[in-house]
């Protein structure tokens, strides 16, 4: 068993608890760097919310305090407390948090952090319940507390057989401080953890229960929607809303501001007592837009721009080592190419809404929110309440992405509440999902190597693209923090020669992060490059990357890679492609076999897909959010992609934004490496190797080598 | 008497003008026979041809299984099939998205009370067929739904879901003609003789 | 006053008979299972069924479904039990779950007409449901499972 230690400075616990339950959690200073463990329910100066609550009639309550948007924390959160907790999966009841950091840490849904950012918390939090209710069994039976031991929710005497539930012990626990340091099981001791369990939220998503951020009801809530510029940033010069007030249903039309980081952006709100009837008022409105300084944006000239300065300028040095310009100008071996990947809508299947109530001394929020401490912070500062009054409550979220942990949808609402004086729930339609962005920005890339003795001598990646972190601050002299993100660590080790820079350009178009971030189009270029590279030293994929890639996780990973997909005893008419790319702690290799069919289409007929994240929770899960990370990747690479003009966005619904479909579904094998790392991310990481394997793939079979994304799979 | 052959000769020419949109009777004047004229014949049905080729026929008149869409004849999104009565299939019946009438919009789904494709076992192709083949087919009752060629012109004529293409929608090209202009080059193309445009036509 | 019926309960319902089935069930009805994702009959978010067939309800006037029946996922089975159901469940289907209702209510009507459904009958009538979080393959799987439960189910 792992010993682990849990801080005792400050620490906290309950004093004159009544005993009605225990309750377990950490507390998160907002000054400290450590999180203390506490058992409590109301302490001076703090409110106190609990992963645990155990009452005394034996329910338990187990929190998620991350959104649950589809990656599954609902699941895995509840699994890994339940694991050292020692109680039954189904007799758990499970709560989402509403938004405190003080109360939760960070509860930011992104960067496939849920899991890798809590579980070692986790882990010691229910260990620690587990011995105060061992404990207070034991001190009730005048027994060691060696000789008893929990399971199913009971403290079972070993010598006697004596058994209590947990229930009948919490008020006894209640008292005891929490141990000084717990133990924790072995792997190979989990009975719940590492399990492909049955997701707790699946009954209520096959029956309609489960309720979403547009399900959400309050009594005397309204309907809001808005027509917001269409080209992003404009202003209201002027607005008629005297069509939009006699359509039935509409009672009020007004003007509203919503503030995005550094931006505000203006809308014309329709208040209606149906969605249908907003929706009707908002198509009545006559709105006169003041679009000045964004009429000339176009897509071509956006990537023509990103060649110009990917062709003149070196850029900001994000990493380099050892020489590579002087290696590849004199080198005669060499590649010098240029890597495009497209904008991208998040395409979220719930569009943006938000019910928020204003009132005069708090403001509740309710909604499929991805970052409700953010929104918790953003709300008070923006409407001078005091954070403790500003409740943010987490519904299902119907796919995330990236998009809603934005915090514009959220202030609108809360706006447009204030303004009512009452509940209102602002709904976006499909075309405001798909045409206000915020996009992943399209990058290009250029890359250069070259190769002597069949080594790399040396790689030079330069990026140019939006940099999402120029929307709130102005760190402008500085390279893209993520210039290197997919890349794998271990490449540094045995390429001597390298560099990556990126090449600043500014285009005020609204971005933000969206599944694997930036390791969704590096991971395109990089692996690319890397396959291109191998081509040219005239050798096999994998075996090229295996030079590169010597640490022991890397070896074992392509072993797998290799073994599943038969990749040795590939036939003549199949293409087999092949990427490896890294974020979030978490490394996956895809190998993607396509071949044409008799229709003279080029087909995907098999991905193979390995993913090592170290520790895990739920297999099962794992593997569908590879399989899930695939289908985006698929419609990234080959699908749709999101394009400016005259400075609006070309596409509206899924009529011009295509979706994989289930006729476009190819079988996907996802395998989990088994070791005992730190765990990585889940959520993204599948995604980046996608379209590089993928266009691997095609080049295998047709000789072209694809650098422009997405493409048209039919025309290959 | 004078009077009553004069209103009934302007009845005549009227009915000869306004040649489609009622239900009228069987009648020489709906279907004139002309002197055979096989220039004349394929001249009309060249015209004929041209419209049924225009997306708004030939999309629901495709060489495969799925209708195709746009002015660029895409194929259906959404993996569309005929389905044995050219309703679709399962649930992807026609009738789930396109309604008795077209539901406004730019790009929202065009919609009449039969919309559908041909059923399976008379698929009456449009697409890829040259003049000649097209022109054979619509004349071979086994290929043309049993139709005589009153009928065929009935169906040109009057049919709402041929009429449909006259109407359809936000945002979708007409057919390169008008309904009545069409359904006179249908007749014309009949009445001189119902002619096939050789093989070499285009 | 339109009258339909809804997983067998009758509404008279008063509201513009243009207004799409999808927000009557949603807003008037008050049954939020059934979702809004589109507006344009393109992802099947929305789909209900009308006399038995898979419409989508953001497209379909409530005119339209005057005296008619109208299932809703909330009424697909009484206890969360239909054949499909249970094979979502035991196959872990849904990620975010937004775009399961719509799956299941087209699933339902293909595992209907066609006992034994093959890949190519799964591709022909589920392309018309779009999920983002890209449960295809699981969808497949569960539909295949649910004609073996629905079998099983017809021995007995």
């Amino acid at each position: 068993m792992e010993t682990n230690a849990i801080s005792r400075r400050n620490f906290l616990r309950a004093s004159g608890l009544a005993g009605t339950a225990l309750c377990l959690g950490f507390y998160f200073p907002a000054n400290a760097k450590k999180e203390q463990l506490m058992s409590a329910t109301d302490q001076s100066g703090f409110e106190f919310n609990a992963w645990i609550r155990i009452d005394t009639d034996g329910k338990v309550t187990l929190t998620d305090h991350r959104a649950e948007m589809g990656q599954g924390s609902y699941q895995s959160v509840p699994q890994i407390i339940a694991e050292e907790l020692e109680v039954n999966m189904k007799d758990i009841n499970v709560i989402f948090a509403q938004g405190s950091p003080t109360k939760y840490g960070s509860q930011i849904t992104g960067g496939s952090s849920t899991i890798r950012g809590s579980y070692k918390n986790l882990l010691k939090l229910s260990a620690a319940a587990r011995e105060m209710l061992i404990t207070a069994a034991a001190n009730q039976w005048n027994a060691s507390a060696n000789e008893c031991y929990a399971e199913s929710g009971h403290v079972i005497h070993k010598p006697s057989g004596k058994k209590l539930n947990y229930g009948e012990l919490v008020t006894a626990a209640a008292k005891l401080p929490p141990p000084q340091e717990v133990k924790l099981k072995k792997i190979s001791d989990y009975k719940l953890i590492r399990k492909p369990l049955q997701r707790l939220d699946t009954p209520m998503k096959t029956n309609g229960e489960a309720i979403f951020g547009l399900d959400k009801r309050l009594p005397g809530m309204l309907y809001a929607a808005v027509e917001r510029n269409p080209r992003l940033r404009g202003k209201v010069k002027s607005f008629d809303g005297s069509a939009a007030l006699k359509v039935p249903g509409v009672k009020q039309v007004f003007k509203v501001q919503m503030i995005v980081f550094n931006t505000t952006r203006d809308g014309v709100v329709v208040i209606a007592d149906s969605t249908w009837a907003a929706m009707q008022g908002r198509k009545a409105l006559r709105v006169e837009w003041d679009d000045s300084g964004f009429e000339h944006v176009n897509t071509s000239d956006i990537y023509k721009a990103h060649e110009e300065l990917l062709k003149t300028k070196e850029g900001l040095s994000f990493k380099k080592q050892g020489q590579p310009d002087p290696i590849i100008e004199q080198a005669s071996k060499k590649i010098d190419v240029i890597y495009q990947t497209p904008y991208q809508s998040h395409g979220a299947m719930e569009p943006l809404n938000c019910v928020a109530h204003y009132q005069s001394d708090k403001i509740e929020i309710w909604g499929p929110i991805q970052a409700p401490d953010w929104v918790q912070g953003d709300i008070s500062d923006k409407f001078k309440m005091p954070k403790d009054k500003v409740i943010v409550n987490m519904t299902f979220l119907g796919g995330g992405f990236g998009r809603k942990a934005f915090l514009d949808y959220t202030h609108e609402a809360v706006a447009i509440s204030k303004q009512i004086g009452g509940p209102v729930q602002v709904v976006w339609t499909r075309e405001d999902d798909l045409t206000q962005g915020p996009y992943r920005a399209g990058i290009s890339y250029r890359g250069e190597g070259s190769i002597e003795n069949g080594e790399i001598s040396a790689l030079k990646f330069k990026m140019a693209g939006q940099n999402i972190d120029h929307w709130n601050n102005n760190k402008r002299d500085k390279a893209n923090g993520s210039t290197t993100e997919g890349f794998l660590k271990p490449y540094f080790d045995n390429i001597k020669n390298i560099s990556f820079a990126d090449v600043p350009y500014e285009m005020p178009l609204p971005n933000m992060w969206w599944r694997s971030v930036y390791a969704s189009t590096n991971g395109f270029a990089y692996e690319s490059f890397i396959n291109e590279m191998a081509v040219l030293a005239e050798q096999d994929q994998l075996d090229f990357r295996r030079k590169y890639l010597k640490d022991e996780r890397c070896q074992a990973l392509i072993d797998k890679m290799e073994q599943v997909s038969g990749w040795k005893s590939r036939k003549k008419n199949e293409g087999f492609g092949v990427a490896i790319t890294e974020c979030f702690e978490t490394m996956v290799g895809q190998i993607v076999k396509v071949s044409r069919h008799t229709d003279g289409k080029v087909k995907i007929d098999q991905v193979w897909a390995v993913m090592d994240c170290g520790w895990y929770v739920n297999p099962d899960i794992i593997k569908a959010q590879v399989e899930g990370s695939i289908v985006m990747g698929l419609g990234a690479a080959a699908i749709h992609e999101i394009t400016f003009k005259n400075g609006l966005v070309e596409q509206k619904n899924f009529y011009d934004y295509l979706m994989p479909r289930m006729s476009d579904m190819p079988p996907v094998e996802v395998h989990i490496m088994e070791n005992t790392a730190d765990a990585g991310g889940v959520g993204e990481p599948g995604l980046p190797p996608f379209a590089p394997a993928l266009t691997d793939a095609i080049y295998d079979l047709t000789g072209k080598r694809i650098r422009k994304l997405p493409f048209n799979l039919n025309t290959v | 008497m004078k009077k009553i052959i004069v209103i009934t000769g302007i009845l005549f020419i009227a009915s000869l003008v306004m040649l489609s949109f009622r239900a009228e009777p069987v009648t020489p004047a709906n279907y004139p026979a002309l002197p055979r004229d096989s220039v004349g014949s394929v001249k009309a049905f060249m015209s004929v041809y041209k419209v049924l080729m225009s997306s708004r026929c030939m999309n629901c008149h495709p060489s495969g299984e799925s209708p195709l869409q746009g002015d660029d004849n895409h194929i259906h999104t959404m993996n569309v099939k005929r389905g044995v009565d050219g309703k679709g299939l399962y649930a992807a019946r026609c009738s789930n998205c396109h309604q008795a009438e077209n539901t406004a919009g730019l790009h929202m789904p065009p919609g009449n009370p039969k919309w559908g494709l041909p059923p399976a076992n008379m698929r009456m192709v449009f697409q890829g067929r040259t003049p000649r083949q097209l022109a054979l087919q619509l004349l071979d009752p086994k290929q043309n739904g049993g139709r005589t060629k009153a009928q065929l012109i009935d169906h040109m004529a009057k049919d709402d879901l041929v009429g449909w293409a006259w109407h359809p929608g936000d945002g979708r090209t007409l057919p390169p003609m008008s309904r009545p202009a069409f359904a006179a080059q249908v007749r014309l193309w009949i009445a001189k003789g119902a002619y096939a445009p050789s093989i070499k036509t285009k | 006053m339109i009258n339909i019926t809804v997983n067998g309960q009758h509404h008279d319902v008063d509201a513009d008979p243009n207004m799409p089935l999808l927000w009557v069930i949603r807003d008037i009805i008050g049954l939020t299972g059934t979702k809004y994702g589109c507006g344009a009959a393109q992802c099947g978010a929305c789909t209900v069924h009308l006399n038995g067939e898979a419409v989508r309800s953001c497209v379909t006037k409530i005119n339209r479904a005057a005296g008619q029946n109208i299932v809703t996922i909330e009424g697909l089975s009484i206890n969360n039990n239909h054949p499909l159901q249970l094979a979502w469940n035991e196959m872990n289907v849904p990620q975010c779950g937004y775009c399961q209702s719509g799956q299941l209510m087209s699933a339902a009507v293909l595992l209907r007409e066609n006992l034994n459904p093959t890949d190519q009958d799964i591709d022909d009538a589920m392309s018309g449901n779009i999920c983002r979080c890209g449960t295809y393959q699981r969808i497949r799987a569960a539909i295949h499972k649910a004609a073996d439960i629905q079998r099983e189910g017809a021995k007995i």
